[in-house]
C-alpha cells in the first residue's frame, strides 16, 4: 500500500485566511448598507434643490462603482497574467470588493463619480497590484487610493462644517458647543466620509471582527488607547475650567466618535498586511500612527490626519519589525512601559504647544534647574 | 475514534530494526538459524561510544536478515525471526524478588506493595541492559538516558492527537500504580529533585483518580493543563523548572521528559525483569475499517496489524502517519515494523488543503514557546539575509511546530525556520 507523503491532517485550528477575508466583507457590506439607510434620513440644507433621498442613491451609486471598478482593475490584470483561476469561486471577489468599498467608504458624498474611479484605479493597481497583489503590497491599497483623491481633487471634496472642523475652530478661540449628541451616536450627519459616521455600528462590527479574529486588539485597542490619553491631555490644558469638565469630555468625546478614528480602528490599522507581525512591533505601530494622526488634527491644516498617519506606519513597517527581536513577556512589558511615557509625554507637550506655552515652561524648568 | 481494544501479541514473524535514528551502526551477534529466546541479545547498536542492546521479543529462529523501511522512513537492517510461539525467556534478573515473572502486563495492578531500596546504579544498569532507551521520540520528549545533571523528570500522561482524537486512558486506570512506581524509579535513576506529571484538565474522573491515588506520597507533583486551548503547555512548565530557554535536547538542560507508557516500561523492566517485547499503540484515522488500541508485539509488521483490522477503506489519496502530528513522521509505505518508539498510527484521507500567502497576522509570532519571531525568520530566509537569521534567536527554535499548527494561511513555517536554522549553521 502506497501513501502520500505531506503535511499532516491537521483539522482542529479552522483559522483560514479566506474565511477572515470572507468576514471582513460581511462587516464592510454591514457598513455600506448602514451608510446609505442613514443617508436617507441626514437632513439636507433648505437651500439645496437635491432631497436626501437622492443623497441616499448617490451613497449607493458610489459603492456599486467603487467595487464595480475594483473588481474589473482585478479582472484585467489577471487576464493581462494569463490566469484568471482566482476568480473561479466568489473567494477571489471578496478582496477586490473590500477593496474598493474601503475607499467608496471614505471618500464624502459630494465625490464626482470620475474621481472615485481614478482613486479606485489608483488604490487597486498602484497600491496593490503592482507589488503583487493580495499579500504583498506595501502600502494600504484603499489609502493610497482615498490619499491621491484628497491631493489631486481636494476642492472637489470639501466638506464643510463637519464635528472635526468645529473643533478646530474651538481650539481656535470660538466658543462652539455639541449639543446633539444622539446624532454624533447614530451617524446621521454630513462627515468627511459616507462610511464613518455611525458610532454604534463601529462599536459592534468593532466587537464582532474581534470575535472572528480579522483585526488584532493589540493594534486597534492601542490606537484607541492612545487617541483616548492624548485628546484627554490636550483637552484637559486647552478646555479645563475650574471645577468643570465638562469641555475635556466634549473634546475627548468628539475626537473618539468622529472623524476617521473608529474606523481606522475597525478597518484601516489592523490591516495585517502592511502592518508590522509580533505583538510589541503592533503596538509600537499603533502608537505612531495615533501620535501622527493627533499631530495633524491638533496643528495641521487638515481637519482628518489618518490617512497620511497610516501611510507613514505602512512605510515605516520594516524599520519597526528590526526593533524587536524577541518576542517575551519582559520585552513586552519594555515596550508598553514606554510606550505609555512617550503617549503622556506628547501629550501633554501637545497641549502646551497649542496654548504657545512649550517655551515659556521650558524657560520657567531652566530657569528653576539653573 | 477507538472502538475497540485488541491485542496481537504473536506474529508469525517479527522484524527487528538493528539501528535507530540515532545510532547508525549495528554489530549483529547472532547467525542465520541461531535460536534465540525473548529477551535475548541479538545485536549491539553504536553510538559513537554509546552501545544499546537490541533484544528478542520472540523466542524462535533467525531465518535472515533484510534491508526494510523502518518508521523513520530510512532503510535500514532488520533482523527477521520466526516466532514458535513457544515464549521461552532467558534468566531474567528482576529487583523484585516475591513477584512472579508474568508476560501479561495487564495483570499488574493487583500489585501493592514495592521494595524501595534499590540502587541508582542499579536502575540505570537494568535499563540500559533492557534496551529502554528510546519509548518517546515526538517532539520536546527526550530518550531514557541519564547524561550528566538529570534533576528534572516530566511525564506526560495525555494522549492526544489529531483530526480523530485518539485518547486512551485505560492503561493509566490499569496500571496507575506501576505509572507512579515508574516515574518514582525513573527519578533514582536519574537522582532527580522534581517529578512532575502533566494530566489533562478534562481526562475522565476515574482515571485522574486511580492516577491520584498512586502517586499520592511519592512526592510527585501534578499539574493539570486544558488540552482544548493549544498552548506550549509542556514548554511553558519544563521552562519554569530549568528557568531558562531549553535546548533542542531536554536532557542538555537536565530534564527527562517522556510519556506514562516509557513509565509503565520502566516499572516491568526493573520490577519484574522483563524487556520490552511489547506495548500499546493506538491505531486510528478514516482509513481504517476498524480503529483500536493493540497491545502488540515489538517487530510485528503494521501490514500484519492492518490485516488484522479488516484492511483499508477504499479511498484514493491515504496519510499514514506516525506519532504526533505537528512532530510525528509520514511514511510512504505500511511495511514497517512496530518498535517501542511507536505510539500511535494514523491513517487517515488526505485532505488537500491550499496554502494561501502569508497575510503578515503574527500568530506564529505569538504562539512560539521561545518567544522567537518565526514570520520575521520565514521573511529573512525568503530573502536569505543571513545576519537578520543570526540576529532572530532562530537556534532557540525546539521545532514544536506550533506555528505550522497555528497558520491560518497553512504555509508550513516549521519548515521555513528549520531552513534558516540549517542555513546558519
Amino acid at each position: 500500500m502506497e501513501f502520500i507523503t505531506k503535511k499532516p491532517p491537521i483539522v482542529g485550528n479552522s483559522q483560514r485566511t479566506y474565511k477572515r477575508s470572507i468576514n471582513l466583507h460581511f462587516a464592510l457590506l454591514i457598513v455600506a448598507i448602514a451608510a446609505v439607510i442613514l443617508k436617507a434620513y441626514t437632513k439636507v440644507p433648505e437651500t439645496v434643490t437635491y432631497t436626501a433621498l437622492d443623497q441616499s442613491f448617490k451613497v449607493f451609486l458610489m459603492l456599486a462603482v467603487g467595487a464595480f471598478t475594483s473588481v474589473v482593475i482585478e479582472l484585467f490584470y489577471s487576464l493581462s497574467e494569463g490566469s484568471t483561476k482566482k476568480f473561479d469561486s466568489y473567494k477571489g471577489f471578496v478582496d477586490p470588493i473590500n477593496t474598493g468599498l474601503i475607499i467608496a467608504l471614505l471618500l464624502p458624498t459630494i465625490t464626482p463619480i470620475y474621481v472615485l474611479i481614478l482613486a479606485v484605479i489608483v488604490g487597486v493597481y498602484a497600491g496593490k497590484l503592482v507589488f503583487g497583489g493580495y499579500g504583498y503590497y506595501i502600502f494600504n491599497p484603499a489609502l493610497v487610493g482615498v490619499l491621491f483623491a484628497n491631493l489631486s481633487f481636494g476642492s472637489q471634496l470639501t466638506v464643510t462644517n463637519t464635528p472635526l472642523m468645529l473643533l478646530k475652530r474651538a481650539l481656535g478661540g470660538e466658543t462652539i458647543s455639541f449639543t446633539n449628541m444622539t446624532d454624533l451616536f447614530v451617524g446621521n450627519y454630513d462627515a468627511l466620509a459616507i462610511g464613518t459616521t455611525s458610532v454604534i455600528l463601529l462599536c459592534v462590527i468593532f466587537i464582532y471582527l474581534l470575535i472572528t479574529r480579522v483585526i488584532d486588539i493589540r493594534t486597534s485597542g492601542t490606537f484607541l488607547l492612545t487617541v483616548l490619553i492624548m485628546s484627554f491631555g490636550v483637552g484637559f490644558i486647552n478646555f479645563y475650567v475650574e471645577g468643570n469638565m465638562s469641555g475635556v469630555f466634549d473634546y475627548v468625546v468628539i475626537n473618539m466618535i468622529t472623524g476617521f478614528t473608529l474606523f481606522a480602528a475597525v478597518f484601516l490599522v489592523s490591516e495585517s498586511v502592511s502592518s508590522p507581525t509580533s505583538r510589541e512591533t503592533k503596538m509600537i505601530y499603533a502608537v505612531v500612527i495615533a501620535t501622527l494622526m493627533m499631530l495633524v488634527r491638533v496643528l495641521g491644516s487638515q481637519p482628518e490626519g489618518v490617512v497620511f498617519a497610516i501611510l507613514f506606519g505602512n512605510m515605516i513597517t520594516p524599520f519597526i519589525n528590526r526593533t524587536v527581536k524577541r518576542s517575551d513577556n519582559k520585552t513586552l512589558l519594555k515596550t508598553s512601559l514606554i510606550l505609555l511615557f512617550t503617549v503622556l509625554f506628547i501629550s501633554i507637550s501637545l497641549g502646551f504647544i497649542l496654548q504657545s506655552e512649550l517655551i515659556d515652561i521650558f524657560a520657567s524648568i531652566g530657569g528653576a534647574l539653573l | 475514534m477507538i472502538t475497540e481494544y485488541r491485542t496481537f501479541l504473536n506474529p508469525k514473524k517479527v522484524y527487528i530494526p538493528l539501528t535507530d535514528i540515532d545510532s547508525k551502526i549495528a554489530n549483529v551477534s547472532v547467525e542465520e538459524g541461531d535460536r534465540v529466546l525473548v529477551g535475548q541479545i541479538v545485536a549491539y547498536k553504536f553510538k559513537g561510544k554509546d552501545k544499546t542492546p537490541v533484544l528478542s521479543t520472540v523466542s524462535g529462529t533467525v531465518v535472515g536478515f533484510v534491508e526494510k523501511l523502518d518508521r523513520y522512513a530510512k532503510i535500514v537492517d532488520h533482523i527477521i525471526i520466526e516466532n514458535d510461539l513457544l515464549m521461552e525467556t532467558i534468566e531474567l534478573t528482576n529487583y523484585k524478588d516475591k513477584l512472579a515473572v508474568s508476560q501479561d502486563r495487564n495483570f499488574i495492578h493487583n500489585v501493592t506493595t514495592y521494595s524501595e531500596n534499590i540502587s541508582t546504579a542499579q536502575v540505570r544498569t537494568a535499563l540500559k541492559g533492557l534496551g529502554i532507551q528510546k519509548v518517546t521520540v515526538d517532539g520536546l520528549f527526550t530518550d531514557i538516558k541519564f547524561k550528566g545533571q538529570t534533576e528534572h523528570i516530566v511525564v506526560n500522561a495525555i494522549f492526544t492527537n489529531e483530526p480523530f482524537i485518539s485518547t486512551d486512558y485505560e492503561a493509566i486506570i490499569h496500571n496507575a500504580e506501576a505509572i507512579a512506581d515508574g516515574i518514582c524509579l525513573l527519578g533514582i535513576g536519574a537522582g532527580a529533585k522534581t517529578l512532575t506529571v502533566i494530566v489533562d484538565k478534562y481526562m475522565p474522573a476515574e482515571a485522574l483518580d486511580e492516577l491520584g491515588k498512586a502517586i499520592v506520597d511519592k512526592n510527585i507533583e501534578l499539574i493539570s493543563i486544558n488540552v482544548k486551548i493549544i498552548k506550549s503547555w509542556d514548554y511553558k512548565i519544563i521552562q519554569k523548572l530549568v528557568k531558562h530557554n531549553l535546548s533542542l535536547n531536554l536532557l542538555d538542560d537536565g530534564v527527562l521528559y517522556t510519556s506514562v507508557h516509557a513509565a509503565l516500561m520502566v516499572h516491568d523492566a526493573i520490577r519484574k525483569g522483563i524487556p520490552v517485547t511489547s506495548r500499546q499503540v493506538a491505531i486510528t484515522g478514516d482509513g481504517l475499517k476498524v480503529n483500536a488500541v493493540y497491545d502488540v508485539r515489538i517487530g510485528t509488521l503494521f501490514s500484519d496489524l492492518v490485516e488484522d483490522l479488516e484492511g483499508y477503506h477504499e479511498v484514493e489519496n491515504m496519510n499514514l502517519h506516525i506519532g504526533s502530528f505537528l512532530t510525528g513522521i509520514q511514511l510512504d509505505n505500511d511495511d514497517f515494523a512496530i518498535t517501542q518508539s511507536v505510539d500511535s498510527i494514523n491513517v487517515s484521507e488526505y485532505r488537500e488543503v491550499e496554502e494561501d500567502v502569508c497575510i503578515k497576522c503574527g500568530d506564529c509570532n505569538d504562539i512560539c514557546p521561545a518567544g522567537i519571531l518565526p514570520q520575521n525568520i520565514m521573511d529573512a530566509e525568503l530573502r536569505s539575509v543571513n545576519s537578520r537569521i543570526v540576529e532572530l534567536d532562530t537556534h532557540l527554535c525546539v521545532e514544536c511546530g506550533l506555528c505550522t499548527y497555528v497558520c491560518p494561511s497553512k504555509i508550513n513555517v516549521l519548515e521555513w525556520v528549520r531552513r534558516a536554522k540549517r542555513r546558519v549553521g
